[in-house]
């Protein structure tokens, strides 16, 4: 086939800008009719695959394709909801996508090769299908075989975008597929049983706001176990006992150092036990060292960084939440800064040219002169993670930018790319660890002390702490006697609400959602008014049985309003925009659910069955389906009848229970029982 | 023949320090046959015995029973020869709260621990190296345990190292040797030393205990709360 003239399509504007310009010398660029965003760019260039060819660069905007039900399905008067699983789905362009679909089948028209340039996933996959369709409706030699062709690239950057242009491979079909089947399902599953739920608990809301009564109660797979993860955590912290308990704390004074040995114990619940164990400690009245062991240790240096990784530390670092921050780093790969953000993959290929991007570094900014130490000598082979997702590397700078150029948000999410990359291709920090257990009456206690020989890596990566512990010599058989022995008492705290950083890795571990689409969960739930975020208190607890001395919240009654808030979120409303007590807050999120959310939680729930909605199991079974489609293991018709098999048996049975659910939201939303 | 029968299971008995009854030991004898070979009588003599409740099956004498005076909480510390016989009427793990005890029966009764349903709620920070294992599924304790003897007595004991059978997993009523043990404020220090579990269980008490665990660890947590 002779090909003169090449359509080129990327996902973005912007992307389609870059690449026109890394690959024609000189680029004209044209507007499009009736869209201010899309452009056209054209150049000439020289593929070895195909020789010189005149070529137009050209983007959409997302998705190009709609889905919808036929028209006759379109009020929820018109059928059951379950009808809804078999009804047929009519694909079309969108309105707002008419410009840019005629646009491409316009340039179409002319074109002996369509090549693909959308963002190198599965959706970008997806849409890479739906212009091949829009596209073949003006050529069908572009539909067929050999007439699309897909560029592979995981960054912008000029001799990558190059390589990739002349390197073209075919687009993924079991990926597309995958997608569809996606789209499908959300859309049956999602609308069906949005509209039963609402429906189920209009007559419930109806009571009072009409307003409220209209309002949708929506469903979507991924949002009920996401909703599932926050309700659970905020009923074991609304159901927590604190319990008191007991400690020996000793404390030794030698070389002008106050060694505090801790309890091998730790503590006991247990007050009679713990007076017996400390009485016959104090009448040993020595203690005896039992072994020192001096040991080197290291504190390893980060693993390379994803999607997930980078929310979760933007969360705890930056104090942002996990929408922003991906909005962010999507920002900084468009102007070329870093490499693709959506990216599951902790390892760097070997072939990779680390030192070059470390040396890019070493131009200017707060790292120059650490990245310029690090090429010189002490450049150290990233660790390896476990996983790839073979389509892109790990999250890294890829040039260099002078940082006054970005905004401030920018600027806090490219430094911390930029740290964490060089920390990775740092050594580990070394240190020594001293270990002493001494035998006090019956009892173990233990102390350690720590030096550290070398920072390496926590030098540029200020976000790792590790704090020298100063610890005097001691000899195997010394004997001494205690300065102080202490029986200290203490009370368990509760756990914290869920965090932002711990709901992501809750769904990542239990399989509900993908690195791009996590966040955005989330976001649709707080939208939805399941739930509320608010600012982490300074003092927030962490584990069951930390020490804390702090009061239980005080178990008030669940109010009346509608989609009120729950205790907490209301008492977080009443402080200074929910700061604790000494107003200090953490920059992490944590999540209440509404009386709403805790209302859908529970009612399913004591509808009991197996294939409970905000359980995650349904989801991770859709997700693992996708990926087997990816892996060629199964097609998207059957995945798409299993699954819509599966909800539609938790249709039937939601069915037959319909007062288990309007209960649950007459008791939280309305207070009613208690 | 029948006497001894009764000599030879006395004797097999004792050695294991346990002193059945004369009542006993007649109602056991009724209950064979003749022609059952001594070692599989011996057997089921024992573990028939293991399986009671020894405050009514077992003789009481000085050395096998706790000291009257063994619960004063002024005396610091004594130390009780034994050999007691006593069985296990409770044990408590102390060295976790009631409440993560209660939640960890939670996760069961949902059926989180079978294959397929497991909600992963712990997930592992990346760490300096040095792994924190997931909780365990049996936990260490330490265990306080409810101790009886054959007269009766309650004594509450400390399992100070760990012992092997040990543990909130036991069935109750299982019977223990003790031997040269500590009692300290009218606590019976327990060491492997001095500690011989020779086994059996009370099969009621056992499946009461068993039912009834979740409850009394709330009913517990809510007291020591507000003692608090």
């Amino acid at each position: 086939m002779v090909v003169r003239t090449v359509l080129c399509v990327a996902e973005k504007p912007s992307i389609a800008k870059a690449i026109a310009n890394h690959l024609g010398d000189q680029v004209t660029t044209h507007n499009i009719q009736s869209n201010p965003y899309v452009k056209n760019y054209e150049f000439d260039y020289t593929f070895p695959q195909w020789g010189h060819c005149s070529v137009t660069m050209t983007s959409v905007l997302g998705h190009l394709l709609s889905h919808e039900f036929e028209s006759r399905y379109k009020s929820w008067t018109s059928c059951d909801p379950s009808a809804l699983f078999d009804a047929r789905i009519e694909v079309f362009v969108g309105s707002n996508g008419k410009p840019i679909a005629d646009n491409i089948k316009r340039h179409a028209r002319r074109a002996d090769v369509l090549y693909i340039w959308t963002d190198c996933d599965r959706e970008g996959e997806h849409i890479g299908t739906e212009i091949r369709s829009v596209a073949a409706q003006s050529n069908q030699t572009l539909g067929r075989a050999g007439g699309t062709v897909r560029a592979h690239f995981s960054n912008i950057e000029r001799a990558h975008i190059i390589h990739a242009a002349q390197h073209p491979t075919d687009l993924d079909e079991a990926q597309a597929d995958a997608v569809a089947s996606r789209i499908e399902l959300d859309l049956r599953v999602g609308a069906s049983f949005t509209r039963h739920l609402t429906l189920s608990l209009r007559p419930v809301l109806h009571r009072g706001n009409l307003s409220e009564a209209s309002r949708l109660i929506s469903y979507g797979s991924c949002q009920f176990p996401t909703l599932g993860f926050i309700v659970e955590r905020y009923l074991r912290v609304r159901n927590f006992i604190s319990e008191p308990f007991w400690g020996i704390k000793l404390m030794y004074q030698k070389a002008g150092i106050s060694v505090n040995f801790s309890w091998a114990r730790k503590h006991l619940f247990d007050r009679m036990i713990a007076v017996i164990l400390y009485e016959w400690c104090l009448t040993s009245q020595t203690a005896q060292v039992q072994k020192v062991k001096t040991k080197p240790t290291s504190k390893w240096k980060p693993l390379p960084l994803t999607t997930l990784e980078l929310q979760k530390c933007g969360s705890r670092f930056l104090g942002m939440d996990s929408q922003k921050v991906l909005q962010l780093a999507e920002k900084l790969y468009q102007k070329g800064w870093i490499s693709y953000p959506r990216t599951e993959t902790d390892q760097f290929d070997q072939a990779m040219d680390l030192r070059g991007l470390v040396q890019k570094q070493a131009q200017g900014g707060r790292w120059a002169s650490y990245a310029a130490a690090l090429v010189e000598g002490g450049f150290s082979w990233p660790r390896n993670g476990h996983n790839n997702d073979k389509a892109h590397p790990p999250i890294h700078p890829v040039n260099f930018v002078n940082p006054t150029m970005l905004s401030h948000e920018e600027q806090c999410v490219h430094e911390f790319v930029v740290r964490r990359f060089l920390a990775c291709c740092s050594k580990d920090a070394q240190g020594s660890k001293t270990d002493i257990s001494i035998l006090y009456g019956p009892e173990i206690f233990n102390a350690s002390g720590l030096v550290i020989l070398e920072r390496n890596y926590l030098d540029v990566y200020v976000y790792d702490r590790w704090g020298n512990q100063e610890l005097p010599p001691f000899i195997e058989g010394e004997v001494f006697e205690p300065t102080e022995a202490i029986l200290s008492e203490g009370k368990t705290s509760p756990p914290g609400y869920l965090t932002e950083p711990d709901l992501l890795a809750l769904m990542d571990a239990n399989g509900i959602g993908t690195d791009a689409t996590m966040a955005d969960h989330i976001v649709t739930i707080i939208h939805r008014q399941y739930v509320e975020a608010k600012a982490q208190p300074r003092q927030a607890r962490h584990g069951n049985d930390e020490e804390g001395s702090e009061e239980l919240p005080t178990q008030a009654i669940v109010g009346n309003s509608r989609r009120g808030r729950t205790t907490a979120a209301r008492r977080g409303a009443g402080r200074n925009s929910g700061a604790g007590r000494g107003g200090a807050v953490t920059g992490v999120r944590e999540f209440i659910p509404t009386t709403l959310g805790v209302a859908l939680v529970e009612g399913h729930e004591n509808m009991g069955f197996e294939t409970n909605l905000t359980k995650p199991f349904l989801r991770k079974e859709m997700e693992l389906k996708m990926k087997a489609i990816c892996n060629g293991q199964t097609t998207k018709a059957r995945v798409v009848n299993e699954t819509i098999e599966q909800y539609r048996g938790v249709y039937t049975r939601m069915q037959q229970h319909p007062d288990v659910l309007r209960r649950a939201a007459r008791k939280y939303v309305f207070g009613e029982v208690n | 023949m029948a006497a001894t029968m009764a000599a030879e299971l006395t004797q097999h008995l004792n050695a294991r320090h346990l002193y059945p009854t004369a009542s006993w030991l007649q109602t056991f004898l009724s209950t064979t046959r003749p022609i059952t070979p001594l070692p599989a009588i011996k057997q089921t003599a024992l573990f028939r015995l293991l399986a009671s409740d020894i405050t009514t099956t077992l003789k009481q004498p000085a050395a096998s029973v706790f000291p009257s005076d063994v619960l004063k909480g002024t005396i610091k510390s004594r130390i009780v020869t034994g050999p007691v016989v006593c069985q296990v009427l409770d044990i408590e793990d102390i060295g976790h709260s009631r409440w993560s005890q209660v939640e960890s029966i939670e996760a069961k009764e949902r059926g989180e621990t079978t294959k397929g349903r497991e909600i992963v709620r712990v997930v592992e920070q990346e760490n300096e190296g040095t792994a924190d294992a997931a909780s365990p599924v049996q936990s260490k304790g330490p265990f306080k345990l409810l101790l009886q003897d054959a007269k009766g007595l309650k004594i509450y004991a400390f399992d100070l190292r760990g012992i092997d059978g040990l543990s909130t997993n036991m069935a109750m009523g299982v019977k223990l040797v003790l031997r040269n043990v500590d009692v300290r404020r009218g606590v019976v220090m327990l060491e492997p030393g001095c500690v011989q579990v020779v086994g059996g269980k009370l099969d009621a008490l056992d499946k009461a205990w068993k039912q009834g665990r979740k409850e009394r660890l709330m009913a517990a947590a809510r007291t020591v709360n507000t003692l608090a």
